[in-house]
């Protein structure tokens, strides 16, 4: 059985080679124009409906447009918005007298906002929010409400739905004056 | 028996059947509004169509108003029938404000989900939606016309069912409107029904507005325990704190609905009074501590295995199984067995309803709607027991008669004969109306003991003119009567009255083969208590007289309001004064509360199962409903909950009173294993526990009658007086009673009912009145020996001559006239004149 020689030449060739291949695809690279962005200094702007952080807008009048009537809650998978409803003092609107978002359990899957049927739950581009303290994660209504109307700034709820919330019945845009009990008139 | 076919499926059915009963009996719910079984069918909203491919009718026709046929072949899911149901949504959809999201109906919404089901979701009519200003009904339920799809549904209960007129559908055409004349309170005390009987959002629960949709409840099947009747409710909760009441469909109890008392009047369990922690002296300690430091102080000496004597006193709003665990502490304890009821009167009289009532005799609810011939005893229905009322009205409408006996103005939303006897006389009464309705000939035909009973009543009666003929109407109607039904109140008669209504029930039954009897008791679980009672020969008059000799100086008072209960203030006062030891276990905040050296904090009937027997001795059993705890509302007041980890539950120490009974035979080192180491059911079902005429032994229970097949107390032993008690002259009888809304202990504590109640009033017959110079209005000052007591009068026509009645109120010290059932002289009434402006 004869033993093969190693060919010396060959080995240190193919060594040198490496290297130099090395250099060349870095120097190639060097010039070329970079692809990563430098996070935290550069924030990449994204997609207004890309889903982050969640917010409570108001309406065009700059009332709360959350009724907290309990759909988001509903349909939130792993259940970590949780509210409760009661009525205005004032002029009987419903609006949440607490609302929590629990963000450490928040998968942002965007259903809430899906279910809105005021459009006041929105999710933000928003992304940076981390905390040390899980409990910070907790947001309180007061840590979500925002003071503009988010991606649909014109939206009022009230304008549409049949429910009178300050003034009499009948004065939304599609309802007729209402109905007079005591008159004999056909 | 007709045999139809609904979709592919063969079904026999009795004659008469509509086929919408038809097809839910095959499991097939044909989408409906307007019909309910039980207010029957008008066709009003026209969902219910079905097509007909097949046999007498066919094409499109309502299910509800058509009678199952022979050779009918249905068709449910029919296209042409799914695009008309469709129409008729949409239609009804036209006016309807889309007001979901703030709509508390949203989430059990009927119109909802066969607007979502039905395939609705574009308004394509562009027109204007009609609209109708709401009205403010009353504290218990909230308007919201605008929603209103008119099926006619509220109207229909609310005028047919319930028999009140202030609810009415106004106007005509597409104007109808359902509301009152003028806005204001419901009369009717079941205008809670509107929120679970109308399909859409118009009436909704007002004191539960807003606070949460159904998926966000807690909700368990639980029995109501503002009455005896028991009636099957579904409990709502939502972050430990009560919020809704619904009504349970029970086939033999309430039928599809409840009071309004038993609906709104769950607030005791939410009060922010309610004592949470246990309480040493007025020191608070933690549930163990105070166990033990109790255990000490019922222990005379150290190491000696001697224990103060101590008597207990239970009650009958507690679950059956505290009774029975207080009954077994009492005995192994070597104390005197505990009594339950406060009121002497009470206790007798439940005891003796516990004797008589047997399986022969007893009848539910429903089988009251089913009666043709109803004398109430000693009752006020819609004030006692105010399904009672609903009940009874249904037998009227099915062509019944019905008259009451009872010296108060009765009120019941039927034609009914009232015969207004003083309280004395109501017996002489009774027995005269069942001779004059029985023929000597049907009485001797039934045999000896009967023929003797009958020949005891009195022929004769002298009676004022009115009373005669409702007398003879009422006899008249008994000769005709197939299923006459005896029901007796406890509250005012006297004591031997349930013997008495038992007597005649026995009568009855013989000569007529069926009558049953029905008693009102005071209280949720006061047949289980006086069964208690009865079995031990206890009562609480032994022990406040042993209280007062000295014998005894330990009390201890188990979910019961001593003070507010037991009718001579003075007398209580002075023994519990001699008392070295008052332990006091309870859920409320209460005068009784308030004096304890030793308290326990216990838990609601929504916090733990619990067991009922009601007034006709059926075993019911109240579910969980949510855990132990302060309401989270109550930590934070209106802000959001507390953001902090901890391993209890605020406001976690209450417990069930039998687990507070079985810890503390723990501590005091008892002979009594069963309690803490198996479940209630070792301690219900034993020989002598109140479960032994009930076949399964099993915990929780079955549902069902706990009644002997026949009483052990032979019948017709009543003694019977020839002659009326005379009233005495000069005089006025009290009458403390019970109310609606506001008298009853623990839904007098209820926001919505507070509001609900009316202003306390005495009331009093305009001739009494006269002869007092009192006129309607003016405050009446009764001088007691032991204080005065001030009450506006409001005279009523319809009541006995020479009585006061007053309504038992919390906040009324009526217990300053020192009896059950005082008399006072004329002369010492003084009357106050009403401020006019």
């Amino acid at each position: 059985m004869t033993r093969n020689k190693p060919n010396i030449w060959k080995y240190s060739l193919s060594a040198v080679k490496g290297i130099y291949d090395a250099y060349a695809v870095s120097m190639i690279n060097f010039l070329r124009k970079p692809v990563t962005e430098e996070y935290p200094e550069y924030k990449r702007p994204l997609p207004e409906r890309s889903r982050g952080r969640i917010i409570l807008t108001r309406d065009p009048d700059g009332d709360e447009r959350c009724v907290a009537c309990y759909l988001c809650s509903a349909v939130c998978p792993t259940s970590c918005i949780s509210m409760e409803s009661a009525e205005r003092e004032e002029d009987g609107r419903r609006f949440a007298i607490w609302f929590r978002i629990n963000f450490a359990r928040c998968i942002y899957c965007g259903q809430c906002e899906e279910a809105c049927p005021t459009l006041a739950i929105q999710l933000t581009p928003d992304y940076e929010f981390c905390q040390y303290e899980v409990l910070d994660f907790v947001y309180e209504k007061e840590d979500l409400l925002v003071d503009h109307g988010g991606r649909h700034p014109d939206y009022n709820f009230y304008r549409h739905a049949g429910v009178t919330e300050k003034g009499d019945k009948g004065a939304h845009p599609d309802e007729e004056e209402p109905v007079n009990l005591k008159s004999n008139m056909p | 028996m007709p045999r139809l076919i609904i979709d592919n499926q063969k079904i026999e059915v009795p004659e008469g059947t509509k086929v919408i009963d038809a097809a839910e009996q095959l499991g097939i719910m044909i989408p409906r509004f307007c019909y309910h079984s039980a207010l029957g069918a008008v066709g009003a909203c026209r969902l219910c169509a079905v097509k007909f491919l097949e046999g007498p009718v066919q094409g499109i026709e309502m299910s509800c108003m058509t009678d199952a046929r022979d050779d009918m072949v249905v068709s449910t899911d029919d296209p042409e029938a799914r695009a008309f149901r469709r129409f008729i949504i949409e239609c009804l959809m036209m006016n309807h404000p889309h007001d979901c999201p703030v709509c508390d109906e949203g989430g059990h919404c009927l119109l909802q989900d066969e607007t979502v089901s039905g395939g609705h979701d574009i308004r394509r009519y562009k027109g204007k939606k009609r609209t109708f200003r709401d009205q403010y009904i009353g504290p218990f339920v909230q308007h919201e016309m605008n929603r209103c799809i008119h099926c006619y549904l509220c109207v229909r209960f609310y005028q047919e069912f319930t028999g009140y007129r202030d609810l009415a559908a106004y106007q005509i055409g597409y104007r109808v409107y359902y509301g009152r004349f003028e806005p204001g309170q419901l009369e009717s005390p079941f205008s809670g029904n509107l929120i679970d009987i109308c399909p859409t959002g118009v009436f909704t629960d007002k004191p539960a507005r807003y606070r949460g949709r159904r998926w966000n409840m807690e909700r368990s099947p639980s029995v109501c325990i503002h009455c005896s009747l028991g009636c099957n409710t579904v409990a709502n909760a939502r972050y430990r704190e009560m919020l809704r009441q619904e009504a349970r469909l029970s086939e033999s109890v309430n039928g599809h609905f409840i009071c309004d008392r038993g609906r709104f009047g769950f607030g005791y369990a939410n009060l922010p009074d309610r004592p949470r922690r246990a309480e040493i002296g007025k020191n608070e300690a933690s549930w163990t501590e105070a166990v033990r430091a109790l255990a000490n102080r019922l222990t005379i000496s150290d190491g000696a295995s001697e224990m103060k004597k101590t008597a207990v006193l239970g009650s009958a709003r507690s679950s059956l199984e505290t009774q029975a665990a207080l009954a077994i502490l009492a005995g192994s304890a070597g104390w005197p067995m505990p009594a339950y009821f406060a009121d002497p009167h009470q206790s007798s009289v439940c005891r003796t309803v516990v004797r008589r009532l047997d399986e022969g005799l007893a009848v539910s609810m429903k089988e009251i709607e089913r009666a043709d011939w109803i004398l109430a005893v000693g009752a006020d229905p819609i004030n006692e027991a105010p399904m009672l009322a609903l009940a009874m009205r249904q037998a009227v409408r099915n062509g019944g008669k019905a008259g009451v006996i009872d010296p108060r103005p009765v009120f019941l939303p039927f034609d009914f004969t009232h015969l207004p006897i003083p309280r004395e006389q109501m017996e002489f009464c009774l027995n005269h109306l069942i001779h004059s309705g029985i023929a000597r000939q049907e009485a001797d035909d039934a045999g000896e003991a009967v023929a003797g009973f009958y020949a005891q009543l009195p022929e004769e009666a002298e009676f004022e003119e009115a009373v005669r003929e409702g007398i003879s109407t009422l006899a008249e109607g008994l000769k005709q009567s197939e299923h006459p039904v005896l029901i007796c109140g406890t509250d005012i008669v006297p004591l031997s009255t349930p013997d008495l209504a038992a007597d005649h029930a026995h009568l009855l039954n013989r000569i007529k083969n069926t009558c049953g009897l029905f008693y009102i008791l005071p209280g949720a679980d006061a047949f289980g208590a006086a069964m208690l009672e009865a079995s031990a020969e206890s009562a609480f008059e032994d022990l406040l007289k042993a209280i007062e000799d000295g014998e005894i100086t330990a009390l201890m008072v188990v979910e019961n309001d001593l003070i507010g209960a037991y009718p001579n203030r003075k007398r209580l006062e002075t023994a519990l004064d001699r008392l070295e030891l008052l332990i006091v276990l309870d859920y409320l905040s209460t005068p009784t509360v308030d004096r304890a050296d030793f308290f326990l904090p216990t838990t609601t009937v929504f916090e733990t199962g619990s067991c009922f027997i009601n007034q006709e001795g059926r075993l019911q059993y109240a579910e969980q409903v949510h855990a132990v705890g302060a309401p989270i509302r109550q930590l934070r007041g209106r802000s959001h909950p507390p953001r902090e980890h901890r391993d209890e539950v605020p406001g976690g120490d209450p417990r069930p009173a039998w687990r507070a009974v079985a810890d503390l035979v723990r501590a005091l080192d008892l002979d009594e294993i069963r309690l803490y180491t198996s479940g209630p059911e070792s301690w219900l079902t034993g020989s002598k526990g109140p479960f032994r005429f009930f076949q399964e032994k099993i915990y929780p229970p079955r549902e069902g009658r706990i009644l002997p097949a026949e009483s052990e107390v032979a019948p017709f032993k009543s003694s019977i007086k020839k002659e009326a008690k005379k009233p005495e002259a000069g005089t006025l009888d009290i009458l403390f009673v019970d109310r609606t809304f506001g008298a009853e202990a623990l839904s007098a504590l209820s926001e919505p009912i507070r509001r609900a109640e009316p202003a306390a009033a005495a009331f009093i017959h305009p001739k009494d009145a006269s002869e007092l110079g009192l006129s309607d209005g003016d405050s009446a000052i009764l001088r007691f020996e032991e204080g005065d007591l001030e009450i506006p009068v409001a005279l009523n026509n319809d009541m006995a001559r020479g009585l006061l009645v007053i309504p038992r109120k919390p906040d009324l010290e009526w217990q300053t006239a020192g009896a059950r059932f005082p008399r006072i002289a004329r002369n010492r009434i003084a009357g106050v004149r009403k401020e006019t402006e």
